[in-house]
């Protein structure tokens, strides 16, 4: 008994170099702007980032086994929140930004609580509509939103901390940090809830609907709370978006956007919280910007379809990066002495 | 006030009437079988208590609250948890996992403080993880503790779907054919697992074809026939009834 709960606990230096080894990398993307303030490199890195908490939001909701195509329009919300609030309203930019978060997570509460009740196909197609609507109105209410012409922003505000300031309207690199700091608070909210029992439910619904009905979860709930979770943090990302180009327009978050959002969580890795849908988000983001730099016109669309269709035929649960991880550092410890790794399921044995 | 109660329940589903007019009391700690031919509507009763159906008309009362019309979810945190007749489980999970994400209705303490990972909600967790490795040790699972739940045998998944609802802490188990696919050694292992759950003081709600398994557990049975209850009583005395045997057998003179 008490061998089995120490099996259960993993409290070793085994789990501990991975850790650090994983760190590095970290590191490195910290300190990337001391190497380099290339404007083109850092704005592709932003914008890689806030495509990645897209993405995330996508993982949270799929999670649940839901389906949303319109996460798009969860970033054109807060982007056109935050930008109307300080541009029409006045309000300073933090505010903006906070409340940004806010309205983009009420209307997908709203939004949840009208079909969520069903989910499935009909969810898909309502968030599907959702992308559309949401452009539509700002393609159309044109007094608030400056229609097709596009709203101007202004970048946040020169924050002075005494010692230093961050100045934001001078070089891209305090967006950068921004764009750190909200994807690693992202990754760690989204990262938390995937270990503690809030995960676990999700994950329950997923695998088998009726036996989680069946076992004391109301689905309509959870999928509500991940779905508002996820526009709230979309939401965020959307209003750095719109303060970081400084110009929206409602072509910025269309249907192509929603697909881009499922297919970086779905290439990152089906399953993965956190990590896969920031690896699909630079994966394909790079990979769009530099197929945009090739000189032949529509070239793009079809290279980016046919990486995706070689990645969904060879790799059906993802490029699975994060997959090999625990593998390779299992394939280590087996050379280094006989081990045997908690949780695996020996077949040859027994 | 009887533990759980239907009263004149009828489920219909266009003019089929699946359950008739069923009403019966079950008190705490029965172990009560429900027999009857296939079609009798021994499943659906069971999907109208657990909430899946709601009844056409009739109402159903558990400790003196009604309960119909209340979604499965609801019922089932009252404690009534069932099983299910195929293997219902989490596939992709391992044992131990499909245990501990649907413990969740053990915990007192919420969704958001088990998120910020209180050392009130750690304390808790530590006890249920010990809980739910003495239902496996209970339930001789405990040797397949880390399989993935799609790898087992059939009848270790039916045990499972049996741990599982354990995990659920219920009050009343409504258990649907738990021996169904099952040699007789298997099927006798879990008579025994079932009346260790009896004992823990859980009341048992059991369809059941197996004879033998039904008259070593069940302290009374229904039985059904067409949706309608024709005999209720003690199990050997029921089981001999004309009616009954009728009901299974047909009549004597075609």
């Amino acid at each position: 008994m008490k061998g089995l709960m120490d099996r259960l606990r993993l409290v070793d230096w085994r789990s501990w170099v991975p850790r650090i080894v994983a760190a590095v990398p970290v590191f490195f993307i910290i300190l990337i702007p001391a190497f380099t303030t290339n404007e083109a490199t850092l704005s592709m890195l932003i914008l890689t980032g806030i495509w990645a908490i897209a993405a995330m939001g996508f993982s949270l909701i799929l999670r649940t086994g839901q389906f949303s195509l319109g996460q798009a329009a969860f970033m054109a919300v807060g982007a056109y929140a935050s930008a109307i609030l300080t541009v029409k309203v006045g309000l300073p930019f933090w505010p903006s930004f906070i409340l940004a978060g806010v309205i983009s997570g009420l209307i997908a509460l709203l939004v949840g609580l009208m079909v969520l009740r069903v989910g499935g196909i009909y969810f898909s197609i309502i968030t599907l509509s959702l992308t559309e609507i949401i452009r539509i109105i700002a393609q159309q209410w044109e007094d608030v939103t400056r229609g097709a012409r596009g709203l101007i922003t202004a970048p946040p505000p020169t924050t002075d901390l005494g010692f230093f300031s961050i100045n934001f309207a001078a070089s891209s690199v305090p967006y950068y940090y921004f764009m750190l700091i909200l994807v690693t608070l992202t990754g760690l909210v989204f990262w938390q809830i995937g270990r503690t029992r809030l995960g676990g439910t999700f994950f329950s619904m997923a695998a088998n609907q009726i036996l989680s009905e069946h076992q004391g979860v109301h689905l309509m709930k959870y999928r509500v709370i991940a779905f508002t979770l996820a526009g709230i943090f979309t939401g965020l990302a959307g209003s750095l978006y719109a303060h970081y180009l400084t110009v929206i327009t409602p072509l910025v978050f269309g249907l192509w956007q929603s697909i881009q959002i499922m297919l970086m969580s779905i290439v990152g890795g089906i399953g993965s919280l956190v990590a896969g849908p920031i690896i699909g988000a630079v994966l394909l983001y790079v990979l769009g910007i530099y197929l945009s730099r090739l000189p032949v016109f529509g070239i793009q669309q079809l290279l980016f379809g046919a990486v995706v269709v070689l990645v969904l035929v060879f790799l059906p649960k993802g490029t699975g990066i994060i997959d090999l991880w625990p593998k390779f550092w299992r394939k280590v410890y087996h050379e280094v002495e006989e081990y045997e790794i908690p949780g695996e399921v020996k077949p040859d044995e027994e | 006030m009887s533990f759980l109660e239907l009263r004149n329940v009828t489920r219909s589903f266009g003019k089929l009437a699946a359950v008739d007019d069923v009403s019966f009391n079950v008190e705490k700690g029965e172990v009560l079988g429900i027999v009857g031919p296939n079609g009798s509507g021994k499943t659906t009763l069971i999907n109208l208590i657990s909430g899946y159906y709601r009844p056409t008309r009739g109402n159903i009362y558990f400790e003196g609250k009604k309960i119909s019309g209340l979604r499965p979810d609801q019922i089932a945190s009252l404690g009534i948890i069932r099983t299910f007749q195929s293997n219902v489980l989490y596939e992709k999970a391992s044992v131990i996992e499909s245990m501990l994400i649907s413990s969740k209705l053990q915990y007192k303490t919420s969704d958001w403080i088990a998120f910020l990972e209180t050392k009130k909600y750690k304390d808790e967790h530590e006890k249920i993880v010990g809980k739910e490795l003495e239902t496996l040790q209970l339930l001789d699972l405990f040797n397949d503790t880390f399989m993935p739940a799609a790898g087992l045998s059939h009848g270790f998944q039916r045990l499972l779907g049996i741990a599982v609802a354990l995990s659920g802490n219920p009050r009343v188990l409504l258990l649907d054919e738990p021996t169904t696919g099952m040699n007789y050694q298997e099927a006798m292992a879990v008579v025994d697992n079932i009346k260790k759950i009896s004992e823990q003081g859980v009341t048992v709600i059991l369809i059941e074809h197996n004879m033998k398994v039904l008259l070593d557990l069940a302290t009374r049975v229904i039985v059904l026939s067409f949706g309608c209850k024709i005999a209720d009583g003690e199990p050997h005395d029921v089981m001999n009834r004309q009616e009954v045997i009728e009901a299974y057998l047909g009549t004597e003179t075609v």
